[in-house]
């Protein structure tokens, strides 16, 4: 796609060798093949910038300056409706339920799926290879929602923290990176570890744990950020306030203050920081997580 | 329990350590995703509720004959599933090709593409909440940004509070404007592999940018083409959140996996929780999935034949 010189060096020349032609047409073209690209580019970043530009710029305002001119520019910015929106809608509460549901549920996912992804990436029993494909096919089955739903309520965990975390402790997608990640591990490793009499805990959490950190780290951070953003499974399960994780609070915050932008672009911010910060440092590791697999024949 | 035991003792109770550990992430799994998955089979023939204690009972196919055969009452189901339908074919071709676009524009060497790759990628990390609220904010019918610059072409429009028409095309833009980022990774990662002396051959040859796509792009970015699309396809038949955020329950925009919801939890047109006829309508579109997907994967294993040979 990039270049498309030498169609246009042979029309312009056709006798001339090929060599002494293109080099200058080749510039030429490229520059506007790049000026080109830098147009298409910027249209679309428009829309990627104007609506975060929109959301920091009404979080500014204060709410008769939004009503007299809603896309103007904040004529005396002011971080007031952060603080406003903070105590009106007890979001110190959300965010430290939101960081207790994605903290307990990754750590207790990451535990227990090591020791199920080790074995089975293995070989190391029978039916290994019937564990995996139980994964996959989950990816294509019927969603769960309903039974869940019935087995959280039978097992008396409806409306609780327990019974919320218990839901995010899966996840079919995490278990099978990091088998086709320990796949990649040599197994001669597990070897000498046995010769030297290493245990099998001691193994798994001394030896591969460090050697597929980049896979766990990938796993880590795609499994945090869906816990941190989920809004259906608190819509269903938690009714009472105080357990609402910041995503369902900040629904319900809209619906009451329905018309006051500025607030809930103030909140919708702060909901958001955590995560830009999240991405900017692991960036790599989320982008790797999703194409994995992907692009191999 | 297995021949390749290698730790520690081979006696005693660490023997049983490797299967022992295992036991708790395999038991979730079981728990909480693949058996309420089958079940919801097996509640598509009951008249199920959401109350504790309630009487559930077996009334064969009923659900299924009051989703798609009773006329009247069935048409806004059957309405649903087609929206559904129409739903994913738009944002499976545009995501597609826009995803494309960006991709191979940000394959050159361009000086800042680093910073339009994050850019475009950020919305898939923000979650539907915050992609939906920023977009609420952006669509305000009065004095809001969309509705100025439609304002220079003499345009006006309610958008999301409007005509069901308009409003859920609306939700169809940020659903392609929030989930772009990962096709164009995807496509990117594809890029990445392609070895660059295919296309000095070919220039060598005389080949156009247009013949450098058609001939050495195209066929070589197979996997992850048929990633891209299989992904899409399915993603969008099952997407619906961002109609909760956006719209609400709205009369003439609803999909399939939103009736799901809002039967089965009362936040449809009856309060009641129908979880049996939720269970249903699950059902049909996971066959909607089934079939759709399994006729793209034909497709796609056909199309692989015949590039990577």
């Amino acid at each position: 796609m990039t270049s498309q010189t030498n169609r246009m060096a042979k029309d312009m020349n056709p006798d001339a060798p090929r060599a002494l032609a293109e080099p200058k047409s080749n510039i030429v073209r490229s520059r506007q093949v790049k000026a080109l690209s830098y147009l298409i580019l910027s249209i679309f970043s428009v829309f990627y910038i104007w609506p975060l530009f929109m959301l920091i710029n009404t979080s500014l305002k204060t709410f008769t300056d939004y009503l007299k001119d809603p896309a103007g520019l904040a004529s005396s910015p002011s971080l007031a409706n952060f603080g406003d929106a903070w105590e009106l809608a007890n979001f110190p509460q959300y965010m430290l339920n939101s960081a207790i549901y994605t903290a307990t549920a990754t750590i207790i996912f990451i535990i227990t799926s090591l020791f199920v992804a080790f074995p089975i990436a293995r070989g190391y029993f029978k039916g290994s290879g019937a564990i995996l494909t139980m994964y996959v096919v989950a990816l294509f089955l019927p969603p769960a929602l309903i039974p869940q739903f019935q087995l959280i309520l039978n097992l008396g965990l409806y409306n609780s923290r327990a019974g919320f975390i218990l839901l995010f402790l899966i996840n079919p997608i995490g278990m099978i990176i990091l088998v086709n990640y320990i796949k990649s591990i040599p197994k001669e490793l597990d070897e000498s570890a046995a010769v030297d009499g290493a245990g099998y805990i001691t193994f798994v959490t001394r030896v591969i744990f460090p050697l597929i950190r980049p896979a766990v780290a990938t796993v880590t951070v795609l499994h945090a950020i869906g816990i941190w953003n989920e809004l259906i499974l608190p819509t269903i399960y938690l009714t009472n306030e105080d357990l609402y994780p910041i995503t369902r609070g900040l629904i319900v915050f809209e619906g009451v203050y329905g018309s006051n932008w500025p607030g809930i672009a103030a909140a919708v911010l702060m909901l958001m920081l955590p995560i830009l910060i999240l991405f900017m440092f692991l960036q790599r590791y989320i982008i790797g997580g999703l194409t994995a697999g992907a692009v191999k024949g | 329990m297995n021949k390749n035991y290698l730790f520690g003792s081979t006696s005693g109770w660490k023997r049983y350590a490797p299967i022992l550990l295992l036991a708790p992430g395999v038991f979730l799994y079981i728990l909480i995703a693949l058996g309420p998955s089958l079940a919801t089979a097996v509640y598509s023939f009951t008249d199920a509720s959401g109350l504790r204690g309630a009487p559930v009972n077996w009334i064969g196919l009923d659900n299924y004959d009051e989703f798609l055969f009773q006329g009247l009452a069935s048409r806004d189901n059957i309405d649903a599933t087609l929206r559904t339908l129409k739903f994913s074919v738009i944002v499976t071709f545009v995501q597609f090709t826009l995803g494309l676009i960006l991709a191979l524009l940000l394959n050159q060497k361009l000086r800042g593409r680093t910073v339009f790759r994050t850019l475009f990628f950020i919305p898939v990390i923000l979650g539907v909440v915050i992609q939906g609220l920023m977009w609420k904010l952006f669509l305000q019918p009065r004095g809001g940004p969309m509705a100025t610059m439609f304002d220079w072409f003499g345009a006006q429009s309610e958008f999301l509070g409007g005509l069901p028409g308009p409003a859920f095309n609306w939700v169809i833009v940020v659903q392609i404007w929030a989930n772009v980022g990962v096709t164009m990774v995807i496509f990117l990662a594809g890029m990445q592999t392609i070895n660059t002396d295919l296309y000095e051959a070919a220039r060598i040859d005389g080949a156009s940018g247009w013949e450098l796509f058609r001939s050495i792009t195209w066929p070589q970015l197979t996997p992850a083409i048929n990633t891209n699309f299989l992904l899409n396809i399915v993603g969008s038949l099952q997407a619906w959140q961002l109609f909760l955020v956006l719209l609400g329950y709205k009369p003439g925009t609803q999909v399939l996996g939103y009736l799901v919801f809002a039967e089965g939890f009362g936040q449809g047109t009856s309060p009641t929780f129908r979880q049996g006829f939720a269970a249903a309508a699950s059902i049909v579109l996971f066959f909607l999935v089934l079939i759709i997907g399994f006729v793209a994967n034909r497709y796609v294993t056909w199309r692989e034949a015949r590039y990577m040979g």
